[in-house]
């Protein structure tokens, strides 16, 4: 049960404040496996381009939930799974899950 | 009123939960942005229970945690872990570890403090 100093609205208030001063750096992360996406497409998936996609795509998994953005830690985490995996990530399917996150977050983009 | 330590590395988790737990609950609520960081601030003013994140760079919340349990002053403290890793593998290593919970990012604001609560047996 919630102590009587609990306060919903506030919290949300607050919450939709932080998620707009994040959005800089929600950016920056989706740019960075946008740029995982074409590097797979071209066959230039390097372990360092690799291993940042898979850093960017956990905290994305770990915080967008936080916001209200279900969908989008969903597919950040198909994201990581995917760039997780042994071998060679399907390019086609990176390049679809990186698509959708951003269209998930920013609709109208 | 009871105080927390939120030991996380990434700006945005630190300020969610932060937020979280001094407006639904009414907490005290420091935070620390590493390992080491953490420590330190949990020797000065020991709280009565720490949040902290998994993947840290430097020092990770696993390590962060045995290093605490080797410091009398500040070994009872409970510590939850908070991770996005959803493999069974991973939570079962984690809650092997001792700490009193384990608990899921993304978590919802709204509830963190309820979900702490219950890990903690704290009835207030």
């Amino acid at each position: 049960m919630a102590p009587p100093t609990a306060n919903p609205d506030v919290t949300r208030e607050l919450l939709a404040r932080l998620w707009e001063r994040s959005l800089p750096v929600v950016r920056e992360r989706l740019d960075v496996l946008d740029s995982a996406a074409a590097a797979a497409i071209n066959n230039a998936l390097t372990d360092d381009i690799r291993s940042h996609a898979i850093a960017e795509a956990h905290k994305l998994a770990g915080s967008l939930g936080m916001f209200g953005y279900s969908e989008g830690t969903e597919l950040a985490r198909g994201i990581e799974v995917l760039l997780e995996s042994a071998g060679a990530p399907p390019a086609d399917r990176l390049s679809t899950l990186a698509t959708s996150l951003r269209v998930s977050l920013f609709p109208s983009a | 009123m009871r105080r927390i330590l939120i030991i996380d590395d990434e700006d945005d988790i630190r300020e969610v939960a932060a937020l979280s737990l001094e407006s639904m609950a009414g907490w005290h609520v420091t935070t620390a942005s590493s390992g080491a960081e953490g420590i330190r601030a949990a020797l000065a003013d020991p709280p009565d229970a720490i949040l902290m994140d998994v993947m840290m760079p430097m020092m990770d919340g696993p390590t962060t945690f045995k290093e605490m349990q080797a410091i009398p002053a500040i070994a009872h403290i409970p510590v939850l872990l908070l991770t996005a890793k959803v493999q069974g593998v991973d939570q079962r290593r984690f809650a092997g570890l001792g700490v009193a919970a384990v608990l899921f990012k993304p978590f919802d604001p709204l509830t963190l403090a309820s979900q702490m609560s219950t890990a903690l047996g704290w009835t207030t």
